[in-house]
């Protein structure tokens, strides 16, 4: 099993808060299995919050805001920190990179897109080359390229010049930057927004209850996992490690809120607020956590949203099936061109998602399995 | 077995909304166990203790699912459709403009798109029609996430055979309550442990934390399984009517050969109709109860099922009988399986 | 200790019936030919077996090395007159190798007697086919069987669920090529073997779990890996299995070459800093070794026991082997030669363990 080693974070430059936070992390690298830059910065931007953290080698970060009642129930709190990305797997003589995607991507946004490849040099910047239209041919301007088909170019003059930066099995991710926009600058557009967006909410859920001295009646484990995206998760250690009685995921949802989609398949609106799933192809939900949470959105008058369609998947999967099961809750922010250089999520959205956790956390009757009904030994 | 068999196919129990099943299974098993908790997941897991010494008793469970494949809205229209997400392996040219019941009692009607061709069928291009006008009547009657499924009912269909649903997996729900009835009269060596699962039709989610709670060490999953006798089959040994079937293999397991030994040597002995059953493809409980932990020694007894999934499944009665004999005669045989 | 020719090892050790799910047949056999290079052995309810060499220390790390000892085979279906059988596959058939093939059923009688049946799975002669039926394979369930037995006793000891593995078959070709079938994994687990069986206690840096497991092939997928690593609960682990090596019908950039060494995977399932360092401190003993990369699943046992417990520090290691899933795969001798030396690198070489403490 791996070992976890604590550690106490370094004091960062500044404390971040809100779109700016959001804005660091989405811009850390952290495709699949290289999240250290990532839980890096998560950790200083914990400090004096979270005295003693704890990792694993498998790239997962833990912070525990222990209860002070004996026999409180564990709930897991958690949001991916690794985003979709490349691995080379293939230097080709004349110093093209050829790449896997980490994590599932539609091969159409992938064209043309910067990139940056971590080499043990340091950062390597690419794009992803594409054949000039004037020499494709007509059926090749309505095909999609596949991935297989797609070639790095870092401007290397030979393989063995690649070589002096990159190597078969460096990642790499998008060169993209946090921009503002819309009505208001209620808008914001980056990549990464997936999961890093759930990560400042937890940071900033957890500053707030250290700060406001709120002693949860539950023991919380901010756990800000591993390789989501490539399935693999480190949330799946984590919960095995943890066994919590509830697991609340923070995430983003892909959907299709946009002109000439019928409302039904819409799956969520940006900015109507956190979205609460029912049921997604990996978990269907604990219908009372579910409930509850709702209830308590509506009584404190924060936005929610339940969402409208089946799809997607996320580390609930994993929490909910671990040890004896764990009741799940995922709130995600309705984020649209997921799993591409530029995700758009809502900063209201955002806002909403962070008053719903504080509100579940601080009020919500968390009970222990076996303490609750459901769990009673006549 | 009739009227318990419908006493328990006759309630709700969509995947992830097991509750109401789960009521009623657990009315039916807590007279005749030790103990009945459900888990965090809504798993029913009811003990029938053995009478061997404590510490050299081992736990064996039993594992049947008492959820069914079913529907669950997703959105509503204004016009007070309701769109619906498939839970399980529905084959939708069977349900197609067929009559669905939800657990309040709202009735409804499952219908395609109109042009819609069988071969395009899709959940996303069907609906619920329960007579709403409007988003409001329909929101007043039927919520997102409500779930709904095509009429739980049961006939007798000639003299031994039954037809209905959900045989898938009722049936084996009924024939562990029954050998949990036998046990409890004649108590067995080892404590045995009940579980009425959650959420197999959506991927065998629920049987594993159910297992992680008891950590058996050995464990029999009782399903249905397809036969060789209808129509079009692929090879296989299976037929309604000619007992117990003996899982070799599915499309997620091979089960122990040393348990299927057992399971077959007693059946034998105590001249209970047993079969073999190699079954190509679907998945059971067993895969992620034998994958629990440190892994169990995993098996399964089957009860043989026509029309699996569709809107009227049958079986026979005498199999159904045959299962808990057999079941019954292995958990109370002299030495049951390895130690 | 004596190590033990490898490439009669493999020989021996490919033809031990292991079928998926059938793994226990092989026991006896199988502590013949590697039960002395190890303290202990045993077995579980998951048909794993499991090897254990002790360093002699206290509180020793746990070094975990996975092989599956699972092949892919067939299971009955039905028994027909004349004495045929139809038959499902185990694992990831070729269906294009069955017609023609030699076959052993491993029947057994309801009070327990073994017999096993030779068998040919027939086919049609072209004199008797219908114009363009070559141009199709045969689906596994339409093929049959001959066993040339009576229907009764054939029903005896052949029951539907009976095994079927392919006839055991070993050559050696030009220029240290070896071809036979249970290369996938076994082929592994020699090279395990041999490299343990050629070490001396003192000089490992942990005691070493050998599982050579179940189920990797098919039923709970590479579910023995999984419950054995959940078992055992090792510091780290090391999975070997063959990875396709390259042959005129497949791409370059998916395959690797035949005897340039073994492939390390780098991928985010896998300890990318003890592979980076198995690699370069194999690369200075001059094992042949190159990078192989992953990003969705390793396709290997190293998957899921990476997961198993709260994770576990996994290494993952390719044979490359041409004809994967056929009973004429083919493996070159050099290739498994590293492949022992490189296990032995990482049982021996404290590196490694100093490595884990870093977090």
């Amino acid at each position: 099993m791996y070992k976890t080693a604590e550690f106490a974070p370094e004091r960062p430059g500044r404390l971040l808060e809100g779109t700016e936070l959001v804005r660091e992390l989405s811009l850390a690298f952290g495709p699949s299995g290289s999240e250290r830059a990532v839980t890096d910065l998560i950790a200083g931007q914990l400090y004096g919050t979270a005295e003693r953290l704890s990792r694993d080698r498998a790239g997962n970060l833990f912070a525990l805001y222990p209860s002070a009642a004996k026999n409180a129930p564990t709930v897991m709190i958690c949001a991916h920190t690794d985003e979709v990305g490349f691995m080379i797997d293939d230097i080709s003589s004349d110093g093209f990179l050829r790449f896997r995607s980490l994590g599932g991507m539609d091969p159409r946004v992938l064209c043309g897109r910067h990139v940056v490849f971590m080499g043990a040099g340091g950062p390597v910047r690419g794009v992803i080359g594409a054949k000039p239209v004037h020499l494709q041919s007509a059926d090749e301007r309505q095909k999609a390229t596949k991935e297989n088909d797609m070639y790095v170019d870092i401007g290397a003059a030979s393989a063995e010049d690649a070589g002096r930066c990159v190597a078969v099995g460096d990642s790499g991710t998008f060169v993209s930057d946090f921009v503002l926009f819309g009505e208001g600058g209620g808008l914001m557009k980056c990549k990464a927004l997936d999961d890093r967006l759930g990560c400042a909410a937890m940071i900033e859920t957890l500053r707030r209850l250290v700060r406001g001295r709120r002693r949860p009646k539950a023991n919380l484990v901010f756990a800000f996992t591993s390789r989501e995206e490539i399935g693999n998760s480190g949330a799946v250690m984590a919960a095995n490690r943890f066994l919590p009685d509830y697991g609340i995921v923070l995430e983003t949802t892909a959907i299709a809120d946009l002109p000439d989609v019928p409302e039904n398949s819409r799956v969520a609106d940006v900015g109507r607020g956190g979205v609460i799933s029912i049921a997604d192809r990996g978990t269907i939900y604990d219908a009372e956590f579910t409930r509850g949470a709702l209830a308590l959105a509506a009584k404190k008058g924060i936005p929610a949203q339940v969402k409208r369609y089946v799809s997607g998947g996320n580390d609930s999967r994993n929490i909910q099936r671990s040890g004896t099961g764990a009741r799940d809750l995922v709130i995600s922010a309705a984020t649209r061109y997921l799993h591409s250089a530029s995700c758009v999520a809502s900063v209201a959205d955002y806002a909403s998602i962070r008053e719903l956790l504080f509100a579940i956390l601080t009020e919500y009757d968390f009970k222990r399995k076996e303490a609750s009904g459901a769990g009673s030994v006549r | 077995m009739y009227s318990l068999l419908k006493k328990i196919v006759c309630c709700p129990g969509v995947s992830g909304r097991e509750g109401t099943a789960a009521d009623v299974i657990e009315g039916v098993m807590a007279p005749v166990s030790d103990s009945v908790r459900r888990d965090a997941m809504g798993n029913l897991i009811c003990l029938v203790g053995g009478n061997a010494p404590e510490g050299s008793r081992r736990r064996i469970m039993l594992c049947a699912h008492m959820d069914e494949i079913g529907f669950m809205v997703t959105f509503i229209e204004k016009d007070g459709r309701l769109r619906v997400a498939t839970m399980g392996g529905i084959n939708l040219c069977a349900a197609a403009y067929s009559r669905v019941l939800f657990p309040n009692g709202t009735e409804g009607v499952i219908v395609p798109d109109a042009g819609v061709k069988p071969a395009d069928f899709a959940a996303e291009k069907f609906s619920v029609d329960i007579g709403a006008y409007t988003a409001e009547e329909a929101g007043a009657r039927v919520k997102i996430g409500d779930t709904c499924a095509l009429r739980q009912e049961l006939r007798k269909l000639g003299a031994h055979q039954v037809a209905g649903r959900p045989l898938d997996d009722r049936i084996g729900c009924a024939v562990i309550a029954d050998v949990a009835r036998r046990l409890s009269l004649k108590r067995a060596a080892d404590d045995v442990y009940f579980v009425f699962s959650v959420q197999e039709e959506v991927g065998l989610r629920g049987a594993g934390t159910a297992a992680y709670g008891i950590m058996p060490d050995l464990a029999i999953a009782v399903d249905v399984t397809g036969t060789g006798d209808v129509p079009g089959a692929v090879p296989m040994e299976v037929s309604l009517g000619k007992g117990a079937a003996v899982k070799l293999r599915d499309g997620s397991v091979i089960c122990d050969p040393d348990l299927v030994s057992d399971l077959l040597a007693v059946a034998a002995e105590n001249g209970i109709p047993a079969q073999r059953e190699v079954l190509v493809r679907g998945g059971t409980d067993t895969q992620s109860i034998q994958l629990t932990g440190a892994g169990c020694t995993a098996g399964a007894v089957s009860v043989p099922s026509r029309y699996i999934h569709s809107g009227t499944e049958t079986a026979d009665l005498r199999d159904a009988a045959a299962c808990s004999d057999l079941l019954f005669a292995y958990l109370t045989a002299e030495r049951p399986g390895r130690a | 200790m004596n190590e033990p020719d490898l490439v009669d090892l493999i020989r021996e050790l490919t033809s031990v019936m292991s079928v998926t799910g059938f793994t226990l047949r092989g026991t006896g056999r199988l502590y013949e030919l590697i039960g002395d290079f190890f303290d202990e052995k045993s077995t579980d309810r998951m048909g794993n077996h499991l090897f254990v060499k002790r360093c002699g220390r206290e509180n020793a790390p746990k070094i975990l090395l996975d092989a599956h000892f699972d092949e892919i085979g067939m299971m009955v279906t039905s028994v027909k007159e004349g004495g045929f059988l139809t038959v499902t596959g185990i694992g990831g058939v070729d269906t294009r190798i069955l017609q023609g093939s030699e076959v052993t059923v491993y029947g057994r009688s309801p009070d327990g007697e073994e017999r096993r049946i030779y068998g040919v799975v027939g086919s049609t002669p072209p004199h008797l086919q219908k114009p363009g039926e070559a141009d199709r394979n045969r689906d596994i369930k339409d093929l049959l069987i001959d066993t040339g037995l009576s229907a009764d006793g054939l029903r005896r000891f052949a029951p539907p669920g009976t095994p079927v593995g392919f006839r055991p078959v070993f050559a050696e070709l030009r220029n240290g090529i070896i071809t036979g079938k249970g290369f996938d994994d076994k082929a592994c687990g020699a090279c395990i073997a041999a490299a343990v069986a050629g070490v001396r206690a003192e000089d490992l840096w942990g005691d070493v779990y050998f599982l050579f497991s179940n189920f990797e092939e098919d039923g709970a997928s590479f579910g023995g890996a999984a419950t054995g690593a959940f078992a055992i609960d090792p510091d780290v682990a090391l999975a070997a299995d063959v990875t396709f090596a390259s042959s005129p019908d497949t791409k370059k950039r998916e395959t690797c070459e035949l005897g340039k060494g073994v492939t390390v995977t780098l991928s985010p399932m896998t300890d990318v800093r003890l592979s980076k360092l198995l690699m370069s401190l194999a690369a200075e003993k001059g094992i042949g070794v190159h990078p192989s990369v992953a990003t969705r699943h390793t396709g290997t046992d190293a998957y899921v026991i990476n997961k198993a417990r709260a994770g576990i520090p996994t290494l993952d290691i390719g044979l490359p082997l041409r004809s994967m899933h056929t009973s004429a795969e083919l493996a070159s001798v050099s290739d498994c030669e590293a492949l022992r030396d490189i296990v032995r690198l990482f049982i021996t070489e404290p590196a490694f363990g100093k490595e884990l403490e870093n977090v």
